[in-house]
């Protein structure tokens, strides 16, 4: 008797958990069918802003054959920048970036779209006033210092310094990779 | 009414889930940097506590007691899901800001401490005002340290700028050792003023 009574509750115990994970289920896939078209259009979208946010200049953005994720800013059919992706690793792990630099290997700008950088401290990397020190100079003068009167290189944030080092790295390495692609020119 | 009340305030202060219950400290120190995250994580706790809370008071008859915390977790798990994926459709910038955190909403203490002692023991509607009592607590409680964090830490509320550029800003209430800090000395002063008004309440029966 007591066997009958524990089958069945043992019954009863799978049919709960399978209801709940099959009602669950067909919510999850509805809300994802729905919402699924909708974020993909939105990230591209948010994609592209933040293209013409760091080219200001231009009108279109073209892919760069044979590089993936470069794109080529132009402007009345002429290559004015390139958009390329950068990649390093900070204080919370990996970072990812879109960095604008020009044929000729000055970083016109930057932003940060992935990271889990300190809100408040490394996460500023991605602001002013650390920004404007990063942007308008070639690879060779982007690397970290900590000395206040250095106005040629780049100063550190407080409390910051890997956050720091790793975005200041990543610019650097994008935009010598564009001096790589273009020879300089 | 009255009673629905009572079950939805008590969730505010006497019951405050952060600085009464202590549960949920997770959040709270690390979303809390500043307002509109804090926000946008409370309002997220709030819709998914209350919704929760009825999902598990309108199959309490049906769930077999041995498995309703899995059951719980899964209907849990499922209003987050929900929420993240409308979140990362319509709100890209806001599912970014808070990461992980959205996802770990799914093990929050006070969710399934509400499913457990509450919802699983009471009707939809009062099940309903005590999770969205909690998640209003919840918020507040996130709202008052994020302001403090953030104006102190940053100068700044929400983004706009308070004390002017001279400000130094106190690094640590930025970090997460000032958050502690913060929400002791918070949950010391709350606790102080409650004995100080059960002390004079005691007073008054006895005079």
């Amino acid at each position: 008797m007591t066997d009958v009574k524990n089958e069945q509750s043992i019954f009863k115990v799978a049919i709960n958990l399978i209801g709940a994970c099959l009602i669950s289920g067909c919510i999850i896939g509805l809300v994802y069918y729905i919402t699924a078209p909708i974020a993909a259009e939105k990230s591209e979208m948010m994609k592209q802003e933040s293209m013409r946010g760091l080219v200001k200049d231009a009108e279109t953005f073209k892919a760069v054959p044979n590089k993936e994720n470069w794109f080529a800013a132009e402007q009345n059919g002429k290559t004015i920048a390139y958009v390329v992706p950068g990649h390093s690793k900070g204080y919370g792990g990996a970072i990812t970036m879109l960095v604008a630099v020009t044929a000729d290997g000055k970083v016109l700008d930057y932003s940060i779209l992935t990271s889990n950088e300190t809100p408040g401290l490394g996460d500023r990397a991605g602001q002013e006033p650390f920004k404007s020190q990063i942007n308008g100079k070639n690879a060779a003068a982007l690397t970290v210092v900590k000395d206040p009167s250095n106005k040629e290189n780049v100063q550190a944030m407080t409390g910051a310094t890997i956050s720091s080092r790793a975005v200041t790295l990543a610019v650097k390495n994008a935009a010598e990779e564009v001096v790589q692609f273009t020879g300089g020119k | 009414m009255k009673e629905l009340w009572k079950i939805f305030y008590k969730g505010l202060f006497d019951e405050n889930p952060i600085f009464i219950l202590a549960l949920s400290l997770c959040p709270a120190l690390a979303v809390t940097t500043n307002v509109v995250n804090a926000l946008t994580m409370g309002l997220t706790v709030l819709f998914v506590i209350s919704t929760n809370n009825v999902v598990v008071s309108l199959t309490r008859k049906l769930v077999n007691p041995k498995v309703r915390v899995p059951v719980y977790i899964t209907s849990i798990a499922t209003i987050v899901t929900v929420v993240q994926l409308v979140l990362q459709a319509y709100f890209p910038v806001l599912y970014k800001a808070l990461g992980i955190y959205l996802a770990l909403v799914v093990v929050f203490a006070i969710i399934l401490a509400r499913a457990e002692v509450f919802a699983s023991k009471n009707k939809m509607i009062p099940s309903f005002f005590d999770g969205f009592g909690m998640g209003a607590g919840f918020t507040i409680a996130m709202l008052v340290i994020a302001v403090i964090r953030e104006l102190f830490g940053n100068g700044t509320i929400m983004g706009y700028v308070i004390f002017g550029a001279g400000y130094n800003p106190a690094l640590i209430m930025i970090l997460p050792p000032g958050a502690f800090i913060l929400i002791g000395y918070m949950i010391g002063g709350i606790r102080l003023y409650n004995q100080r008004k059960d002390a004079k309440r005691l007073k008054g029966s006895e005079s």
